[in-house]
């Protein structure tokens, strides 16, 4: 049987023009829920690249006892360099120490303690950032060692914090979604109802039911792309309205939004599935409005 | 063609609508299928359309079972059966043209065919003149006309009428029955549910009579129903004689006045029956 694209085409278009005022709400149901998607998508990508840099960032923090010698220092360094963790160590002397609190401390404090009592450290980047705490582990309490640091409880809250946004954002746009799907079921229905005495005529001359069905289940098609077009085109704004497409000097700058800048791919790969999700939705839409209103 | 064989529908609520009922209808036959409202006729059509299927019995349509007909299969029978209804059932934004073609649009013939075959039935109908107009600047009989084209466009092996003179005069019902005939003259079967009994009787084709679901009476030239039979006996064979020459020859208005007689005598015979009790 010969069913042409030229006339499923035709007939979806001839429906979405004499509904017009209904498919507009549909397409624009979808275009902001896909748009909230979208950037909450993009948004989850930039965070986690952040987080990353951040994490990176950070360092473990091996604190020498003051009275340790020379031999005992060396000892923790020959550990620290064996150490599976460990990527790289910074040896900060105790005059570095007593420098840098000469800055941050009140002169009366300051006064009040000499360089020797200042602990000498090993500034550490790990493999892992995650790590940390296996690193306090095997440090802690060892001869000499003072004490050891690491910023794990801040970067858990913070992780803690994005993954509750993320939830709230894929909640929203869940619920979003199913209500666009309802509207193009519903606008779906409304066309099928505005044709029921040709469908009738059309199952009475021995029309196959998929040749009735597809010019429906196209009209449901094309809205949910038109609503992931312009969907795509709010998230496209947003990747260049606020500037997340700056090349990666990020981990330099204490820009945030540079942090969380992300590559063309990535933005790709975020409208594609977006199109993607459309696409879907407005299929399952009109499919479940053909089973349930269209009887063939 | 089509075989009934204890052929069995009851509707929710325990409506009887067909029992066990068996009847053969060949190639090329000419059957009205009569009985008061609610005897099955219906039914009888939404079977062989398999817009129903049978509780029990089977049915046979063009040498294939139709009863466990597989759902996707079920256009494809319907390609070969024409159907026309009372209420004509066009489509009042399309053209007579149009909704001929709409027929063969939609089971995916090519334009060249649509091309050929369209103007070819409307002649056949006699709306060639017409055949841009729209069905709401028709008269009903022309209407019915269009409906049969649409049913006939596709040559179908059967040709399906339901009450298709229910909303017309005598006369132009006249020309309706004229036009199946000539269909049935082409090689198709023709099946007509009706009421009416002067068509029926004018006709003289085979009879199928239906009461609450039960087939009580299959006849060879037969006529509407019993009572009036003793009636159009009377008139012997000249009325067999006129009818056999009736699609040709017989001008309108005499025709329909034979028409007449057999529906005037039916409000005598519902007379009778009141005045038994």
């Amino acid at each position: 049987m010969a069913l042409s694209a030229a006339y499923v085409s035709r007939e979806a278009a001839t429906n979405l023009w004499r509904n017009r005022l209904m498919t507009a709400a549909a397409v624009l149901t979808v275009a902001v829920s896909l748009a909230l998607v979208g950037s909450a998508l993009l948004l989850k990508q930039g965070a986690s690249k952040a987080t990353h840099l951040w994490q990176n960032g950070v360092q473990t923090i091996v604190w020498v006892q003051p009275a340790a010698g020379p031999a005992q220092t060396d000892a923790i360094q020959a550990q620290l360099r064996q150490s599976p963790y460990v990527k790289v160590c910074d040896y900060k002397s105790q005059a570095y120490d007593y420098n840098e609190a000469k800055i941050v401390l009140p002169p009366d404090e300051l006064a009040a303690t000499a360089q020797e009592q200042y602990p000498a450290s090993f500034r550490c980047v790990l493999n892992d950032p995650s790590q940390a705490p296996a690193v306090y582990q095997a440090f802690h309490g060892k001869p000499g060692v003072f004490d050891v640091k690491y910023p794990g409880q801040a970067i858990k809250t913070m992780q803690g914090v994005i993954r509750v946004l993320q939830w709230v954002f894929l909640t929203v746009a869940v619920v979003l979604l199913l209500s666009a799907s309802v509207l193009i079921l519903n606008t779906i229905r409304m066309a099928i109802f505005a044709r029921r005495r040709e469908v009738s005529v059309m199952k009475l001359v021995g029309a196959t039911n998929w040749f009735i069905r597809l010019p429906f289940m196209a009209e449901g098609l094309v809205q949910g792309l038109l609503g992931a077009g312009v969907a795509v085109l709010v998230v496209l704004a947003l990747y260049w309205g606020i500037g997340l497409n700056q090349t990666n000097a990020a981990a330099s700058t204490n820009n945030i939004i540079t942090q969380m800048s992300l590559s063309g791919w990535e933005v790709f790969g975020t409208c594609l599935l977006v199109s993607i999700v459309g696409v879907g939705v407005g299929v399952i839409g009109s499919a479940f409005a053909v089973r349930r209103f269209l009887d063939v | 063609m089509i075989t009934f064989q204890n052929v069995t529908k009851t509707y929710k609520g325990s409506t009887v609508a067909l029992k066990d009922c068996s009847v053969e209808i060949d190639k090329g036959e000419f059957v009205f299928l009569v009985g008061p409202s609610g005897s099955g006729k219906t039914t009888f059509i939404r079977l062989l359309l398999r817009e129903e299927s049978p509780d029990s019995g089977r049915i046979w349509e063009a040498g294939k079972e139709i009863g466990n007909l597989p759902k996707w299969r079920i256009p494809y029978l319907r390609r070969n059966i024409g159907c026309v209804f009372q209420d004509f059932r066009l489509l009042p934004n399309k053209t007579v043209f149009e909704n001929v073609a709409f027929a063969l649009e939609v089971i995916g013939r090519p334009k060249h065919v649509i091309a050929s075959q369209v103007p070819q039935v409307l002649d056949l109908v006699g709306l060639t003149k017409k055949r841009n107009n729209l069905p709401g600047e028709l008269s009903g009989g022309e209407q019915q006309r269009v409906a049969v084209a649409r049913a006939f466009v596709n040559r179908p092996l059967i040709l399906l009428a339901d009450e298709p003179t229910g909303n017309l005069d005598p006369t132009t019902s006249l020309g309706i029955m004229r036009l199946l005939d000539r269909i049935n003259r082409t090689g198709t079967t023709v099946i007509i549910a009706t009421h009416d009994a002067g068509m029926v009787n004018q006709m003289r084709r085979r009879v199928i009579e239906l009461d609450r679901g039960i087939l009580i009476r299959d006849q060879a030239h037969g006529v509407y129903d019993l009572d009036g039979e003793t009636q159009a006996a009377g008139a012997g064979s000249p009325t067999g004689a006129l009818v056999e020459q009736f699609p040709t020859a017989a001008p309108e208005g005499e025709v329909s006045g034979t028409g007449a007689t057999p529906n005037a005598s039916d409000p005598n015979v519902s007379d009778q029956t009141m005045a038994r009790p």
